[in-house]
């Protein structure tokens, strides 16, 4: 049996009242809010986007005539196909050579070069054809770019490495019930900001010219962005801990450091564990990247093959980190869900 | 007021203190109270009443805006707290105990003023620090099997037990202990209460209980010590702490009403059967 709803009855008093959900000043933010996309949507050219899109998709369909986006799409797949997987290079030119031990998979073939020469009697270029012997390594640069990605995974370790080392002092001085004084801890969280407002890129270029190309400005610009992460998240666990535990540490005097050792450390380990982790899989993603100014790993490597126009090389750095990048997902996600 | 529970020199003797929070409500106002070594004093009284914030005078963790705190003859300031402290161990309501670490981990993290920072941090206690924490441990009704387990992993009644091992650690001539009992059920309590009583008396160690079971107060202080609103209401043996006394400490200005109409709820304690 369903009751009516009780109605005030006609003309009684109510003394509460609901406004409506909506009134004039939401409307005015709409506006707002669209005239901003409007202005910002023209400057970042978003109308053009969508008109070069749409004939690229026209142009796919059959219906446009020509399309600028696939012209250059186009370009690039012709440019970088087939992927180069192996290396030649000429016998004469390596001094190490053994006839009887060639590398794995390796052999040796004889090759015709046909080179353009100077005669010096006509003073005409001349075909010049001339047989070489090289050796063929039909994997010779998968190794190689196999190689590069193994560098670039010690980057982002030893990033990560240099990174907590950094950030567990950082942490304790920009921890407000820790730091010993209101000067160390404003310039602890001074640090960290400046660590972590500074993008990696930008760091290993500065780095680059400190300490050379190779992977020790990688390392250090991974690893110094990192700690201002990791600092601050630190800082903030120590700040949020459990106070019980600390306040019986305080009550028998045992002092700062030994307080935080055993009344805090362990207490926020757990999350410790899954920042840093998240970190080491941020770092292995910019390591692959950060060689372009370079400092390092297999950007370093595609940055090379870019510039020398060989683009079957970079075909195979590309697909290289896309199968390393989706190994390494499917790895932390699985060590995620363990750990938590 | 009889000479008993003042006989014998004042282990903690408290002048004149006062405590003012900084929205100006009197936690604390002109508490003096001499209590000799080895006594087991319980505070007792109503939530709110100063209880915990006596205690914490103790050892410096809250600091009177008014009047001083004498152990043992000497007056506890910034420069003389942290040498004090070593002398007196504390027991929490809520046990304190860092949930994540071992037991033995936490009783041994009561050794951590005297131990060597590099001992502290990797954990490398000396072998009769870790002896004694064994010794403390089984005294305290543990079994070896829970040297290793977490803190937390442990019932309530068990990680108060491993909080009187930790705090007794350090050989104290005093132990504060603030409401030890209160989320532990009236059987535990008992067992824990007595746990504390007679380690005490073992080393002649100084006990400053707070509790609210008034049977329990009556049944383990060498003296009650009641308070109300900040003040000292009432200071005497269990014996002088008669009905009339109780109902004047709980309900105050009531205290003529008969308990029967009282809610225990609301002011907080059990009422005495005895």
């Amino acid at each position: 049996m369903q009751k009516p709803i009780p109605v005030p009855a006609p003309g009684s008093q109510v003394h509460w009242h609901l406004d409506a959900p909506y009134s004039l000043k939401h409307l005015l933010i709409i506006a707002a809010i669209l005239i901003v996309l409007i202005l910002t949507g023209q400057r970042t050219e978003m109308d053009k986007m969508v008109m070069m899109t749409t004939e690229a998709a026209g142009k796919l369909l059959g219906v446009a005539d020509d399309s600028q986006v696939v012209r250059g799409l186009s370009r690039v797949a012709t440019s970088m196909w087939p992927p180069v997987f192996g290396e030649t290079e000429e016998i004469s030119r390596l001094p190490e050579f053994k006839r009887d031990q060639l590398p794995f998979f390796a052999h040796v073939e004889v090759q015709e070069r046909v080179e353009q020469r100077m005669n010096s009697e006509t003073l005409q270029l001349e075909p010049h054809s001339e047989s070489v012997e090289v050796l063929v390594k039909p994997v010779g640069y998968v190794v190689t770019v196999f190689i590069k990605m193994i560098e670039t995974l010690e980057i982002a370790l030893w990033g990560t490495i240099i990174a907590v080392i950094l950030s567990a002092p950082l942490a304790y001085f920009a921890a407000r019930n820790y730091s010993p004084n209101q000067a160390s801890y404003t310039a602890a969280r001074g640090f960290i900001s400046l660590l972590r407002s500074a993008p990696e890129l930008i760091v290993a270029l500065f780095l680059v010219l400190a300490y050379g190309f190779g992977p020790i400005a990688g390392v250090l610009a991974l690893g110094l962005h990192a700690a201002g992460f990791l600092g601050k998240f630190y800082a903030e666990d120590i700040e949020n801990a459990d106070k019980k535990p600390q306040e019986a540490l305080e009550a028998i005097g045992a002092g700062k450091l030994k307080t935080l050792w055993y009344g805090v450390v362990p207490q926020v380990l757990p999350q410790y564990i899954a920042y840093t982790a998240y970190i080491l899989d941020r770092n292995l993603r910019m390591a692959t990247v950060i060689g372009l100014v370079g400092a390092g790993g297999i950007g370093q490597e595609l940055k090379g093959r870019f510039d020398m126009f060989q683009y079957g090389h970079v075909m195979t750095i590309l697909i290289a980190i896309f199968i390393f990048v989706f190994i390494l997902d499917q790895l932390s996600a699985r060590i995620r869900n363990k750990l938590i | 007021m009889p000479d008993r529970i003042l006989k014998g020199e004042a282990m903690i003797h408290f002048d004149n203190l006062g405590k003012a929070w900084p929205d100006g409500t009197k936690a604390l106002s002109d508490i003096s109270l001499h209590i000799p070594r080895g006594q087991f004093c319980v505070i007792l009284g109503p939530s709110g009443a100063g209880k915990s914030t006596l205690l914490r005078a103790v050892n410096g963790l809250m600091h009177p805006t008014q009047g001083l705190v004498r152990i043992d003859g000497t007056a506890l300031t910034h420069a003389t707290q942290k040498q004090l402290r070593r002398r007196i161990a504390m027991i929490h309501q809520h046990f304190n105990l860092t949930s994540r670490l071992s037991v033995a981990a936490n009783v041994l993290s009561g050794l951590l003023p005297v131990v060597s920072t590099p001992r502290a941090l990797t954990g490398w206690f000396r072998s009769e620090h870790r002896r004694k924490a064994c010794g403390l441990l089984q005294r305290v009704g543990l079994a070896p099997t829970h040297l290793k387990r977490r803190a937390g992993d442990l019932s309530g009644g068990q990680q108060q037990r491993v909080g009187i091992a930790r705090a007794f650690m350090l050989d104290p001539e005093i132990v504060l202990a603030d409401e030890p009992v209160a989320s532990l059920d009236p059987k535990i309590s008992r067992d824990i209460l007595t746990l504390i009583r007679d380690a005490a008396r073992e080393q002649n160690t100084t006990v400053l209980c707070s509790l609210h079971q008034i049977d329990l107060a009556r049944e383990f202080g060498d003296r009650i010590v009641g308070m109300r609103d900040g003040k000292i209401v009432f200071d005497g043996t269990p014996a002088e702490f008669t009905d009339e006394r109780v109902s004047a400490l709980y309900h105050g200005a009531h205290w003529e009403d008969p308990p029967k109409k009282a809610e225990p709820e609301a002011a907080g304690f059990e009422l005495a059967h005895v």
